[in-house]
């Protein structure tokens, strides 16, 4: 089976209980502000590269046969042509097997130090064929999701089921702001989290904080009302923005246009967790 | 007494010390130049001599709130030739860098415990050199200082005083790369009994341990070595006694926090570890890798000891091993090895082997018989390029070694060599790519790849492509691991049945020190799609070339088996993004990481935390970046303060987070 991935990351320690190896899904449902995955949100192949190093001496573009000005047909020439070696390719066709393959081949060094597999993007669960066919080629291994909840819940319900641990995104409760700040509803993905809280699986949810749109105790409050109580609930994970988030935009030949202030200071609240007896992480 | 210590941090920084400094007036030092040169002197006595004038020139200096002494105020002195004279002496013998003992661990239990008084023995110009210390030590007034150094020392504070002294005066004494052995150990009686019985605090054993620390980078701008840094001021901690019990103690702990505190590019921080080490050092070990300094640099007990009792090291003195400038493990007080005296280019090697060999061989194996042969040759040409050692007297050195009733140039109980084999993965990745495309696929013709090679592949970009890009590499691909114990063993093979002069054995190692450039630069191109102007990995690591390596990868890649028979010194070397360890989960997962590469069975780790985007701003901005430390090979240098090349290549690692 072929899949879209935009990489592979081992030795990932944020990303899941002990040292896990990420599978990096390509393509995203959603077109949050902050994202600091642009290559992750378009499906089809993007070209990366690392431009400070650059010395626009235009090869690669020479070779393209769309002058490096229409979308990427995935064909390699440019990666050949740049002497330097800067430009990466994400998201090329990749088969299940040599994905699993690759993760494989670490398994003891992963088990070792209690981690496993995670399953991230992008979005994986726009791609939830080939991410089962994955997890299924690589159990008994742990394996885990970092997804942001927004798939028909058939398939979230299916794909969890198969997994050991989830790691959700809760963004902005208002529907509203949702909409304005990821490009998409939250209805999904509110329903997704009733799923997700009577499955049994052990979770954790995580929140991006964002200064001026989410760092408000009125959103942690309703944040939290939202999975209180949850038994399986592992943790709260709060993820403050990085002013570093724009710098993949460039390389992967998009702009970085916040239209919150990213350079405000971000509001830790951890209050209204710990109120409820959650245990919370700044990562 | 803290801000004291900020003081004497950011004096460091600025260089103020350097106004203490003055040279010779030119009267004096053409009257010592005459002196110590005398016709009538043996080497031995004129270097003695010279030792003794020398530090009777130094001013004594004694700052406020001062604990330990010991700054440079003479930038030069003459040396102990007449004009011609060294290069007639040296006429015709193999003459090691610059010709002088190097790389040694002093005795510096015995010498810290029992005073340096009790090493006389008659011997002239050995004695001249105690004389000549011991009249230093008493000019700076403190009885407690003149006690330790001539009959030993009773507390901690006195045995760090007397530390900085001894070791000063061996940089005096001209030799170099001087070592500072396993601290935690030969002071650790002094710590224990001083803090058990209350004489001092924790607090200000950590405040003194950090003065002491601190003292090694006053002068360091002085010290020889190929670029500043490069100095040999190595520390050792952790590991076992001689006995073999766990020597880790609380001074383990206390002199990583004392480097921590410093952030200064001396001493060089190592670690000893093994099976039984507990997390908590772990943890401990990479708060200070977090600090971007470059250490610890890790080394495994329960391989380094076994290889060592292998090459011949008695038990006790392997269990005892510490590290020479980098990397290369050595023994101390007992050891007169020189663990650099050459390096064998495996990339050129394999290179040359292919070429020489693809036109007519009839399987992968000829290439490989072909290897083996060449690396024969090498370690026979090393063998006879590095007879008849000739080597400048060291009578203060000798002082301070376990046996001193002779003169350490001329040997101690082990006396081995050592052989850098650079360019490894270079190598290893060289033999993948043939063996693949040429012989497995046959998809590349021989002439193809020949005539690539000869005109760098101007005339087979496509080529090129492949090598560099979907090439089996070392780090990324399995196919790669039985080549790496081929060229290991081969290696192994080439040296262990040869012995050098004085009956010593040739230990292979993984090091590369600067020969990564140096090497790179015989090489033009190489089947690995290595093009001309591209670099060599740093020792035991990965190419430069690969990409999409992984560190868990690397790790399994790089623990290899034939590693006991290479095992001089020469560590993997993996760069993790600072981010990685922003918090304490972060943390204690890198620590796993660690953990990791020595139950896999790895030998030696440098771990650098590294920030990309800081250096490249470093390279635009170096007035905003005079503090940015950065591991080079096997000492750590202020990136701002390196020459061009090797910022270079250390913006070519891979960085992971």
């Amino acid at each position: 089976m072929l899949g879209k991935i935009f990489d592979i990351e081992e030795f990932a320690v944020y990303d899941g209980p002990g040292i896990r190896t990420v599978i990096f899904f390509k393509g995203c449902p959603l077109r949050c502000m902050w994202c600091h995955n642009p290559e992750g949100l378009d499906f089809a192949p993007t070209r990366i590269t690392k431009v400070r190093l650059c010395a626009h001496c235009g090869a690669c573009n020479a070779v393209c046969p769309t002058g490096g000005k229409g979308k990427c047909t995935g064909c390699m020439q440019c990666l050949y042509a740049c002497r330097q070696g800067l430009i990466s390719i994400a998201g090329l066709d990749v088969r299940a097997e040599d994905v699993a393959e690759r993760v494989y081949k670490n398994a003891d060094l992963l088990k070792m130090n209690m981690g496993g597999v995670t399953f991230s993007g992008g979005e994986p669960l726009m791609q939830s064929e080939f991410l089962l066919e994955i997890r299924r080629l690589l159990r008994p291994m742990h394996a885990a999701i970092e997804t942001s909840g927004y798939a028909e819940q058939d398939v979230f319900k299916r794909v969890i089921s198969e997994l050991d641990y989830v790691i959700m995104d809760l963004k902005v409760i208002d529907p509203e702001a949702h909409l304005h700040y990821t490009g998409v509803k939250n209805d999904k993905i509110l329903k997704n989290l009733e799923i997700l809280k009577n499955s049994g699986v052990p979770f954790q949810i995580n929140i991006p904080l964002i200064p001026g749109v989410n760092d408000t105790l009125h959103n942690m409050n309703a944040t939290a009302q939202l999975i209180k109580g949850a038994k399986q609930l592992h943790r709260v994970a709060l993820l403050p923005y990085h002013k570093a988030a724009g710098a993949k935009y460039e390389s992967a030949g998009k702009k970085y246009k916040p239209s919150f202030n990213e350079n405000a200071e971000v509001n830790i609240i951890k209050a209204p967790f710990e109120r409820e007896n959650m245990e919370v992480i700044v990562l | 007494m803290t801000s004291w210590m900020d003081h004497q941090r950011s004096n460091l920084i600025l260089g103020k010390n350097k106004s203490l400094r003055a040279p010779l007036d030119s009267k004096t030092a053409e009257k010592i130049e005459k002196e110590i040169q005398s016709d009538d002197l043996s080497l031995e006595m004129r270097a003695a001599l010279r030792l003794k004038r020398f530090l009777e020139n130094e001013k004594i200096i004694r700052m406020p709130d001062e604990h330990i002494y010991g700054w440079r105020t003479v930038p030069s002195f003459p040396d102990i030739y007449q004009e011609g004279e060294k290069e007639r002496l040296q006429a015709g013998r193999h003459v090691h860098e610059q010709g002088r003992v190097c790389n040694l661990s002093s005795d510096w239990a015995g010498v810290i415990s029992g005073g340096l008084l009790k090493r006389k023995t008659g011997h002239p110009a050995r004695d001249l050199t105690i004389d000549a210390v011991i009249a230093y030590a008493d000019r700076y007034e403190d009885e407690a200082l003149s006690n330790a150094i001539r009959y030993g020392a009773e507390h901690y504070l006195d045995a760090l005083k007397a530390l900085r002294i001894l070791h000063f005066a061996l940089w005096a004494s001209n030799v170099y790369h001087n070592t500072l052995g396993r601290f935690d150990q030969y002071m650790y009686p002094y710590f224990k009994k001083d803090v058990e019985s209350g004489f001092i605090t924790e607090a200000e054993a950590l405040l003194y341990t950090e003065e002491l620390f601190l003292s090694f980078n006053r002068d360091s701008d002085l010290y020889t070595g190929m670029q500043q840094g490069d100095n040999g001021q190595s520390l050792m901690l952790g590991g076992v006694t001689r006995d073999g019990k766990n020597a880790v103690n609380e001074l383990t702990y206390l002199c990583l926090k004392a480097s921590l505190n410093n952030r200064r590019i001396d001493p060089k921080i190592n670690l000893r570890v093994n099976k039984d080490t507990p997390n908590e050092l772990y943890i401990a070990a990479t708060e200070l890798t977090k600090q971007g300094l470059g250490f610890p640099q890790y080394a495994n007990d329960d391989i380094v000891i076994p290889a060592l009792v292998k090459m011949g090291y008695d038990l006790e003195d392997a269990r005892d091993y510490t590290v020479a400038a980098c990397w290369e493990f050595i023994i101390p007080g007992k050891g007169m090895d020189i663990p650099n005296i050459a390096a064998i280019s495996l990339a050129k090697e394999v290179h040359e082997s292919i070429l020489s060999s693809i036109q007519t061989a009839d399987s992968f194996e000829t290439v490989l018989d072909t290897v083996k042969k060449r690396l024969q040759a090498a370690a026979q040409g090393v063998r006879r390029e590095v007879d008849s050692l000739w080597m400048e007297p060291a009578p203060y050195q000798s002082v301070l070694m376990s046996d001193y009733v002779k003169d350490i140039s001329s040997g101690a109980k082990y006396r081995n060599y050592g052989v850098h084999g650079t360019g490894f993965s270079d190598a290893v990745d060289q033999l993948a790519a043939v063996k693949k495309y040429l012989f497995d696929e046959k998809s590349v013709t021989r002439d193809a790849l020949t005539d690539a090679l000869s005109d760098h592949f101007q005339s087979n970009p496509a080529l090129l492509r492949m090598l560099r890009e979907s090439a089996p590499k070392l780090g990324r691909d399995d196919e790669c691991i039985e080549l790496a114990d081929f060229l290991l063993d081969a290696f192994a093979d080439a040296l262990s049945p040869l012995r050098n002069e004085f009956g010593g054995i040739f230990r292979p190692g993984t090091g590369s020190a600067m020969y990564y450039l140096w090497h790179a630069d015989e090489i033009a191109s190489m089947s690995n799609g290595h093009l001309p102007g591209d670099r060599l990995a740093a020792n035991f690591s990965p190419s430069l070339l690969v990409r999409d390596a992984g560190p868990l990868t690397v790790l399994r890649h790089m623990a290899r088996p034939g590693l006991s028979r290479v095992i001089n010194g020469g560590p993997l070397t993996l760069e993790i993004h600072d981010s990685v360890m922003r918090n304490k989960e972060g943390m204690e997962k890198v620590a796993m990481l660690v953990k990791t590469f020595i139950a896999l069975g790895g030998h030696q780790l440098q771990l650098n935390a590294v920030n990309i985007e800081t250096l490249k701003d470093a390279r635009i901005h170096p007035e905003n970046h005079k503090n940015l430390i950065v591991r080079v090979w096997g000492w750590s240098g202020h990136f701002v303060q390196l020459d061009a090349a090797y910022q270079d290549q250390i913006l070519m690692r891979a960085s992971y987070r």
